[in-house]
């Protein structure tokens, strides 16, 4: 749905393109598409109206610039006023700190929580956790688990019933640590007691942080909820969760609105690493559906801390299996291919589903098969013959279907890569060519 | 519940009434400049014309035309989209009470009022269709009744299937529940402790088992105790996530429920729309539960994704106490969204 809204924006925006002067029915007709992409991004009714009339005014009154057309001087219009929505990413320093949480129920709080003590802890910060969720049953079990999981002390007790006084119980054996996370109990706005007690919390934890987790899911709704909670505790940092849905996070823009604080983290899928520090240009870029470079640099950076993985190399098309080898080693690091391929600036291409399709246990059987072959084998994968499979299933103790299966998905990406090649130098790039190479494939 | 939603529409209600109400008004001097230049054409016949004209101004019919309410409409759309019905669900709206409006002959005596809160009216129940009565359902079923539990991750399926079995043992039927959350941390102990503090059989293997084995055994453990009603909760999924759907799909053929019920949270926006009919087409549902209602909610998503898949409602989740579900009933919903007396 939003890839239709994103392509008719971009028609209109065409519009705009040959003209000599704004066009008053052309910036109407760019308006009423924007309006229409952002609500169904769930940002605010009333922001979507108040950014719509600024929009207008100053495409029309606004004399156009030297050496920019039309369309550019609109854009540029559009996208400055889509980020002063965002106002400034939200500062995070790596030095002793207390960050309390805060949330609507199921927005994803404790696996956050998890997350953002992954993130100071690799940045070298001494971290410890508190359960402050003395109400769902599990939670404690939950963050506990998770905590483990990366050798970061959680403290809590499953049978506690007062969240004010594990906290401060909490707070005693966590002293001697740097940067301290208070998971609390999920609530919302019409709950005076839990907004109460997380009144109380903020007093007892003299926390430097008050994040609000928000559901990139969370409607109209978000602008409501966010303001309560911010005249509870003054939350400084938004959060928003789920990003690797199809949700746009637009009811995100309405607590950032709200509160007058900025995005801290975008969290995007189920594992401790699936954390990202907000970026807002690039998460505009990401809601007109124009990509979102910046992000994709930060991770292939730290990526390339393991993996060296080549991306410039990749995106002139000389991908061969090594580079594929490298591409899985980084993949823990970089996340999965779709979360890479929807950063890439190449707007509403949408690619076949079957590029995705590698779950995380394949890639690891890919990656012992690669074990197995020669390095001729892995710069020309072409010389696979039939005994070469044999011997690489062999060596990789599994069968030579499963060699078969690598080589096909070698062949996908690769295809996939030399169609981005095109596109990348402006080039005469079909993207009815590539879609009909694919659906061969499969 | 829905309090936002019910404000805002009696506000287009009326404003949609005025805009008629204000054409009633401006319309009698229309037929009078239509008599006038075609009084001289037939002067030997003017007794008659003046009744024709008093006729016509009395017991004229008026046609409302789409400029009339235009403006009202635009204002209806922003309603629905201030209260979270996703955008294409608004635009079907919209177009539904245009096409009831635009055309209808209504009396000048007749109430500007009822047209228009009757197409209101027939536009939302179309949209929200019949509610599902479980206990009925389950009656009418041979037993035991698999009941599977599906949506994304944080919508509340695990404190639903408490709420539910709770439901359902207050209506005299026996339940276990089947934890097929293998995945999340601490999901085995949530649905173990909400299990124990209801008095709920509980059927559970290890963190990372294969959650269709966990149901089956569920399913067996139901056969052979004679239990009425199997409850599935599942992990929470993204409909992005190839191979956690088709993980789903196993489930669905391991344990072959009755009813699929999917699970979403009241407050979400567009996306309902999204993943509702993701969900729906790779693994189906059956009914629909409306979770998280009482966070001041404008109930859009209920009409969103009733609208996106059309199956009924079965209940909707209202706090976070065991008692705090409500069957759904569609009429009920839409006599308080519009008002009553309608």
């Amino acid at each position: 749905m939003m890839d239709t809204l994103s392509s008719s924006l971009k028609d209109a925006l065409k519009k705009l393109a040959g003209k000599a002067v704004v066009d008053r029915a052309a910036v109407d007709e760019l308006v009423k598409n924007l309006q229409r992409a952002l609500l169904s991004a769930d940002v605010n009714v009333k922001l979507v109206m108040e950014l719509s009339k600024a929009i207008r005014t100053r495409s029309l009154d606004e004399e156009l610039p030297k050496n920019t057309n039309v369309r550019e001087h609109v854009l540029r219009i559009v996208y400055q006023e889509l980020v002063r929505l965002v106002y400034a990413t939200a500062d995070v320093k790596l030095e002793p700190q207390v960050i309390l949480m805060a949330g609507l129920q199921g927005s994803g709080k404790t696996t956050t929580t998890a997350k953002i003590a992954r993130y100071f802890q690799k940045k070298g910060m001494k971290v410890g956790v508190i359960c402050a969720d003395t109400f769902r049953p599990g939670a404690y079990d939950q963050l506990s688990t998770l905590c483990a999981k990366i050798n970061v002390p959680c403290f809590g007790d499953p049978k506690a019933t007062d969240a004010r006084k594990i906290v401060k119980e909490g707070l005693a054996a966590t002293k001697d640590l740097e940067v301290i996370i208070v998971d609390t109990q999920g609530r919302h706005a019409l709950e005076p007691d839990l907004i109460q007690e997380i009144i109380d919390l903020n007093v007892i934890t003299k926390a430097n942080h008050r994040w609000l987790v928000i559901d990139a899911a969370l409607g109209q709704q978000a602008s409501e909820q966010a303001k309560r909670f911010h005249e509870a505790i003054g939350i400084d940092g938004v959060i928003i969760t789920k990003m690797d849905g199809t949700a746009k996070g637009g009811g995100a823009l309405s607590a950032v609105a709200e509160t007058k604080s900025g995005i801290v983290f975008i969290g995007a899928g189920e594992t401790i690493e699936n954390l990202e520090r907000f970026d807002a240009n690039g998460f505009i870029s990401r809601l007109l559906g124009m990509g979102d470079l910046q992000a994709l640099m930060e991770k292939a950076q730290e990526a390339q801390m393991g993996g060296e993985m080549d991306m410039e190399a990749m995106m002139k098309g000389h991908f061969t299996l090594r580079d594929m080898y490298k591409q899985l080693e980084a993949l823990n690091k970089m996340g999965p291919l779709k979360q890479i391929m929807n950063m890439l600036p190449i707007g509403n291409m949408q690619l076949p589903e079957g590029v995705y399709d590698v779950t995380s246990t394949k890639m690891v059987r890919y990656r012992i098969l690669m074990d197995s072959m020669t390095p001729k084998e892995l710069d020309d994968p072409g010389l696979i013959n039939s005994s070469r499979m044999q011997r690489i299933a062999r060596g990789a103790g599994g069968t030579p279907e499963e060699v078969r299966e690598l080589l096909k998905y070698y062949k996908m990406m690769h295809k996939t890569l030399k169609g981005l090649k095109g596109m990348g130098s402006g080039g005469k790039f079909n993207m009815q060519r590539l879609m009909k190479r694919f659906s061969g494939m499969q | 519940m829905f309090s936002g939603l019910k404000e805002r529409l009696q506000a287009v209600r009326n404003r949609l009434g005025g805009s008629i109400g204000a054409v009633a008004e401006a319309a009698p001097p229309a037929p009078a400049e239509q008599a006038a230049p075609s009084t001289p054409a037939t002067p030997q016949k003017s007794p008659t014309l003046a009744d024709k004209v008093k006729i016509l101004i009395i017991d004229r019919e008026l046609v409302v035309s789409a400029k009339d309410i235009a403006e009202a409409l635009d204002e209806l759309e922003m309603t629905l989209l201030e209260s979270d019905v996703a955008l294409p669900v608004t635009d079907a709206i919209i177009a539904n009470v245009r096409t009831s409006l635009v055309g209808k002959h209504r009396k000048i005596g007749e109430s500007v009022d009822a047209l228009v809160v009757g197409a209101l009216k027939s536009a939302l129940l179309n949209v929200l269709g019949k509610g599902f009565d479980l206990p009925a359902y389950i009656r009418a079923h041979e037993r035991p009744v698999k009941i599977l539990f599906t949506g994304v991750n944080g919508t509340g399926k695990t404190t639903t299937v408490a709420k539910i079995g709770a439901y359902l043992k207050k209506q005299g039927f026996s339940v276990v529940i089947g934890a097929g959350d293998t995945f999340r941390a601490g999901a085995i102990e949530q649905i173990g402790v909400h299990a124990e503090r209801l008095g709920i059989k509980i059927i559970e293997h290890q963190t990372g088992a294969d959650p269709s084995a966990v149901l089956f055994d569920t399913v067996q453990y139901a056969v052979s105790h004679k239990t009425d009603v199997v409850l599935a909760d599942t992990a929470g999924r993204f409909h992005t996530k190839a191979n956690l759907m088709s993980q789903l799909d196993k489930i669905r053929r391991v344990m072959k429920p009755d009813l699929i019920v999917y699970v979403d949270e009241a407050v979400a926006g567009n996306d309902a729309v999204v993943r509702a009919a993701e969900f729906d087409r790779t693994v189906g549902a059956d009914a629909i539960v409306l979770t998280k209602v009482d966070m001041d909610s404008r109930g859009g998503a209920a009409i969103s994704i009733a609208h996106t898949i059309g199956k009924p409602l079965l209940f909707l989740g209202t706090g976070q106490e065991y008692e705090d579900i409500i069957p759904f009933d569609p009429d009920a919903v839409v006599e308080e969204l519009l008002g009553c007396g309608a």
